[in-house]
Formats: structure tokens, sequence, C-alpha cells
């Protein structure tokens, strides 16, 4: 039983695959490395009627040798504005990841409860607490900023006309700030341009 | 706020890290399950002006004769309780057909509640082999100490006695809800403080695993509590101890008589 954890990440890589929601192409996991199955790469779909709706979201997953008593490690590759999850690193704050994981629980029940993580948003657990000020304060806004990092980031279909936005992120661009910087900046800054700028430049 | 961001990520890092330097201390310093070893080792472990607990363990050696120490892992009861009722069945092979029986009705309550299957069986045939190894005349009892120090098998046994834990709380959720403090659930209370590995065990869990696996438990308690000598409680109450756990606040060990 040396290597346990490898072993049960293999019957759970077959079990995802042969999974339904696999078969529908909601989730995903992919192995990087034949020779290195501690490292994989998870995929989720962004769930309908959210903001990430179509989008497609790359995850980073590490199992611990200490697996399946200790929770995966799993945070966003793609880049999100979810009030749950750090726009910055991609840092999941999910309570199965954290002191409620179960060796009974799955990779799979990890993408389907990150999955779900999308489709509800706990605000008062927040782990960007930036995001879930403005998904409890201004929910329009919230929606609007996430569709369009959803349509930047993840691929998900454009559906709405960002010509204001994207004259706002061109406008420092041309002051030399980078554009994720940029988007960044002005979505904590609820789109106001002058208090985007005055958080990049102070 | 990014910089503010990644110092965050960087704290979290470094506290997981000084939980895994603890964790790493403490599995060194005693293996899952120890050696017997005479109680009297307990004397040291306390000053001697310690009046209370001198008495006690007085008490305790009149009581019982040796003791095995357990690793304080947060895992210490199911561990405990796992080994030392297969340690007993080791020798006297008589009640091995019953929890095993009592088991697969276990894992079909669970099944029936939803558990995944590709988990549970794992869990169940794991559990079931070792259970199995213990009827065969064959199997010593320096074998079974090797299973239970196994950290995979060994875990895997204490996974396993959580999730029937949790189990029967949950079928038995009217009697148990109303000794859950600040939980608005029974499947909360479980996923919370059963489930998980590493969460210690209170009356509740004790209560529910001897329950739901038919293992009468007497658990002594020495703890700074009133009277100079040490208290049993049975579980279920009224029953005959097949085997004895020794209580100290946070931490069970197995005993002997």
């Amino acid at each position: 039983m040396a290597s346990l954890h490898i072993t049960r990440v293999k019957r759970e890589f077959r079990e995802v695959v042969s999974s339904e929601e696999a078969q529908k192409s909601q989730i995903k996991i992919e192995i990087i490395d034949e020779s290195d199955l501690t490292k994989l790469k998870g995929t989720v779909i962004g769930p309908p009627d959210t903001p990430f709706e179509g989008g497609t979201y790359i995850l980073d997953i590490r199992i611990p040798d200490t697996y399946p008593f200790n929770p995966p490690k799993v945070k966003f590759v793609t880049k999100i504005w979810h009030p749950n999850i750090s726009s910055v690193t991609g840092a999941i704050c999910l309570d199965i990841l954290k002191d409620q994981w179960a060796a009974a629980m799955t990779l799979r029940t990890v993408l389907l409860s990150i999955q779900a993580l999308l489709q509800a948003a706990e605000p008062d657990d927040p782990q960007d607490a930036v995001v879930a000020k403005q998904y409890k304060g201004d929910p329009e806004l919230y929606r609007k900023t996430a569709k369009h990092w959803a349509q930047t980031y993840a691929g998900a279909p454009k559906t709405t006309d960002d010509a204001e936005i994207s004259a706002k992120i061109d406008t420092l661009l041309q002051m030399g700030i980078t554009e994720t910087k940029a988007r960044e900046a002005l979505s904590t800054h609820s789109w106001n341009l002058e208090a985007a700028v005055d958080s990049l430049f102070t | 706020m990014a910089d503010f961001m990644s110092e965050v990520a960087r704290l979290d890092e470094e506290t997981l890290k000084q939980i895994d330097r603890i964790q790493k201390e403490v599995a060194e310093s005693c293996e899952f399950i120890g050696d017997q070893e005479d109680i009297d080792i307990l004397t040291k472990q306390y000053l001697q002006d310690d009046e209370v607990y001198q008495a006690k363990i007085s008490d305790l050696k009149r009581k019982y004769k040796k003791l095995r120490r357990t690793r304080g892992d947060g895992n210490c009861f199911f561990r405990a309780f796992g080994y030392a009722y297969l340690e007993k069945q080791l020798e006297e092979k008589t009640d091995l057909d019953r929890f095993k029986s009592a088991v697969i009705q276990c894992r079909s309550s669970l099944l029936s509640m939803g558990y995944p299957s590709f988990t549970l069986e794992d869990f169940h045939d794991t559990f079931i082999d070792i259970v199995e190894s213990v009827n065969k005349a064959s199997t010593s009892s320096a074998e079974l100490l090797q299973t239970f120090r196994d950290q995979g098998l060994s875990d895997y046994c204490v996974c396993y006695l959580r999730i029937i834990t949790s189990g029967y709380l949950q079928s038995n959720a009217e009697f148990y809800s109303s000794f859950m403090d600040g939980y608005s659930t029974i499947k909360e209370y479980c996923s919370t403080e059963v489930e998980p590995m590493y969460k210690e065990a209170d009356h509740i869990h004790i209560s529910a695993l001897t329950s739901a696996l038919g293992v009468s438990v007497g658990v002594v308690y020495m703890d700074r509590g009133e009277g100079l000598e040490v208290n049993e409680h049975v579980f279920p109450e009224g029953s005959d101890p097949m085997i004895h756990l020794l209580y100290r606040p946070g931490h069970y060990d197995i005993l002997y008589k």
C-alpha cells in the first residue's frame, strides 16, 4: 500500500471519465504527466443562467500524499470574478476543500461542488472580499463584471456589448498599465475610471 | 489589493506548513498503536505532587494491568476501538460473524442513504479483509499490529468507522438531534464533526459507533473531575464491555485487565 493515493487517483480518474457529467462535457480531468499523477488538470464548464455560462474554467489539482484522508489542493487557473474565488490567486473557499473534506468524497465530488459553487455563491463566506461586497451591494454590476471576465478569460460566448468597458480599459492601457492590472483595478472600483486610476498611481 | 491577497495566500501556506510540521512531530513520537506497557508509565507522566492524578492512577492500577498508547491525532478513539476489538477477537474469535454482518448491514444502510458506492466499497472491502484475517488461525497479533501501524490500512479503518458512525447518527437523527449544540442538522454535524479525519470523538460518536456495530465499550475517565477514583462509563449503557479505553481530556488509549 505504498502509494495508496496514486492507486486511488487512477480509479477516480476512470470514475470521472465515465461519469454522466463528463459525457455531457460538464466536467473533465486530464493527466498532465503520466509519470506524476499528483498533478492533474481539471475543467469545469460555467453553468447555465449564471454570468459564467459557457465559460471553460481550468483548475489546478494537486493530490497530497495523504490523499484521500486530506483533501486535494484545488485552485482556479482561469481568472474568475466570484465571491468565493480569489480574483488574484484563484484560491477557492469551499468547505469540502477544507474542514469538511471526507475520504468518501472523490475528485468528481470536488468538480461538481465547484460547479455548484458557480451556480450559488456564498457571499457570507467570501474568499474575495471585494467581489463579495459588490455581489451584495450592487448585484447588477457584479453580474456585468463577472460576465465580462468570463468572456475575456474563460471564452464564454460574447452576448453583451462591452464597448464602454473596453474604452475604459483602453484608457488605462494608454497610461502604460497592463491589461490584466487595468481590468482588476476597474472591476475592484466598480468601473469608476477615476478611482481605478487613483488606486494604480498611489 | 494584489499584494494583500498574495500575502494572505503566503500566510495560509505558512500555517499549512506549520500544521504539517506538528503532525510530523506527533507521528514521530508515537506509533498509531503503541506496544503494551505497564500502567506505571503513567505515574511518571504526571508530577509527583499532582495529588488528583496520582490518586487516580493508583486507582486505575487496581482495576487494570496494562495499557497501549495510541497516537494523538484526533483519530485515536476510532483507531483504538478498531484495534482493541479485533485484538480481542484474535484470541477469542467468538463475535466475528456477528460483527461482520453488522458491518455489512451498515454498508447497505449507507448505500441507501446515497453514499457513493465507489468509495464506500473500497473502505468496506479493505475493512472486511482485515476482519477476515483476524478470523484465521494463522494470523498473529504482530501482523494485526502491523496492519494498524500501516498508515494506509489504518486510516482506511478509521475512515470507514467514521462513516459508519455518521450513518448511524443520521438514521437515528430524532434521538441524537437534541445533543447537537450549534448545528442545525445532523447532516451538518456529521460532515463537520464526524466524517472528516482528525476530528476528535465525543460521547455522541462513541454512543453511535458502539450501537451501530453492537460492540460494547467501557470508557474509563481520568480527568481533574471530583473524587480520587477513576469512573468507568459503558456504551451502550448497561451492556457488558468487550474492550476498555482510557480517556484523558482529548485522548483515548487502550486498557487491559
